[in-house]
């Protein structure tokens, strides 16, 4: 495994686990998230390195385009969270439960 | 929801799994997956409900992780064999990795907590969409995979979700949450015969689909969401009371209805593929799930439960929301089961 491969990846792996152990704020998921994009955003700019070649230059726009869609959408329900929970606190989301 | 809002939304949720199912590489399927995540997360919130939005904001947790996942495994792999394309996909932990981010997209065990929460949050129609169709485009990927991941992953995967599929089930007495769990449960029936036959694979997905279908717009038409209020929808539309305990059955897969079909072919595969005792496993799951479709089936039809008079006269007005696709479904679940020769023939040979 590549120095390369190996930081991305474990700027990855911290971020998936931050998202999965989230513990008080829904804020802090999101966040998570985001960070996880951003290393696969350092992993394809990376790859055009990797390849010595400007075959696959425009991968790391479209990903970018659409994590940052998904990131104002996660945002607008951070918001209407907050609206019909009056939080965003992770204990107050337990109206669905058995 | 403004029309052309609404318009759009189903647009792009066609989209998002068309572009999946063409593509060959894994950015542009990931890109699909988004764009079925995105366009269903305002369908879910069209009634500001508390329940919607706590269901929206968990299933876009979940779904995004599961992409972000798919991303990176894909990633890896590019890193480590220097492949994008979705059917050579060789290196184990990249398999392994995308095997568990499509089970968590699809709500297989172990990664299933999701699904109950989900669905009982959202309206019978938005919770159909998400039984039916947001599982097409995951299982494209999964059909592509299953060749290069661990034999053994699928099948613990498969098993584990048959048991808790069955097992899950059996505390609730929500309609959505029962729906939920039989989805668990029949994703892992076809998990467990995907590396031995893709084509059965996806026919248990079609099966599956038309019975979901036809069970969820059953409850839309007597709006029963509760195992209490199906055992008064019996006065709102007898036909549909007395076909929904048929449709129960065929979700439980009793022959000779169209639910037998799929386990059936299963079964005979994995003892064909010399695997008898997970064959014996996988049908004995099969009974926990048949434990609650049975109890419905009691609530529905073969029982009459003690309600007071006046609950059990209303005015048999014509239903509002017919849905055109209800006859035809209730129909194919009830009735396919001979055809399985032309059907086998059709797909499998």
């Amino acid at each position: 495994m590549t120095p390369v491969h190996f930081s991305f990846t474990a700027a990855f792996t911290l971020g998936l686990m931050g998202l999965a152990f989230h513990r008080t704020h829904l804020l802090s998921a999101l966040i998570c998230l985001e960070g996880m994009m951003l290393s696969l955003f350092i992993a394809l700019s990376l790859w055009t390195l990797q390849l010595e070649a400007t075959a696959f230059s425009t991968a790391p726009m479209l990903l970018l385009a659409f994590s940052a869609c998904e990131a104002s959408a996660g945002l607008a329900l951070l918001v209407a969270t907050a609206r019909t929970h009056g939080t965003d606190r992770l204990q107050n989301l337990n109206l669905l439960q058995c | 929801m403004s029309p052309y809002v609404f318009t759009l939304l189903i647009f792009n949720l066609g989209l998002g799994t068309t572009m999946t199912f063409a593509s060959s590489h894994w950015l542009l399927a990931w890109m699909g997956l988004e764009i079925n995540t995105l366009a269903i997360i305002p369908l879910m919130t069209r009634q500001h409900h508390p329940r919607a939005v706590e269901a929206t904001t968990k299933y876009f947790l979940t779904q995004a992780t599961a992409a972000a996942l798919i991303l990176f495994a894909s990633t890896s792999n590019a890193w480590l064999t220097g492949e994008w394309a979705i059917n050579q996909m060789s290196h184990p932990l990249a398999t392994s990795t995308i095997m568990l981010a499509l089970a968590l997209k699809l709500g297989l065990a172990p990664v299933h907590f999701w699904m109950p929460e989900v669905i009982q949050g959202l309206d019978l129609t938005t919770g159909l969409v998400l039984s039916t169709w947001q599982k097409l485009a995951p299982f494209a990927l999964l059909l592509q995979v299953s060749s290069t991941v661990n034999p053994l992953i699928l099948t613990l995967i498969g098993l584990l979700s048959t048991l808790i599929g069955g097992w899950g089930g059996l505390n609730q007495t929500q309609l959505r949450k029962i729906l939920a769990y039989s989805s668990i449960a029949h994703l892992g029936w076809m998990v467990l015969i995907i590396q031995f036959s893709p084509p059965l694979a996806t026919l248990s997905l079609l099966i599956y689909i038309i019975m979901t279908t036809s069970a969820f717009l059953t409850f839309k038409l007597t709006s029963s969401t509760t195992m209490n209020a199906l055992a008064t929808s019996w006065t709102k539309s007898p036909m549909m009371t007395s076909l929904a305990t048929l449709i129960l059955l065929s979700l439980a897969g009793l022959p000779p209805l169209t639910g037998f079909m799929p386990k059936w072919l299963i079964l005979q595969e994995l003892v064909k593929q010399d695997l008898p005792m997970l064959a014996f496993f996988a049908a004995m799951t099969a009974l926990l799930s048949l434990y609650f479709y049975l109890r419905l089936c009691y609530t529905v039809a073969l029982t009459s439960s003690p309600n007071t008079i006046t609950m059990l006269t209303p005015w048999r007005l014509n239903p509002t929301q017919t849905s055109p696709l209800n006859p035809l479904t209730t129909m194919l679940t009830l009735a396919l089961l001979p055809l399985t020769p032309a059907i086998l023939a059709l797909v499998i040979y």
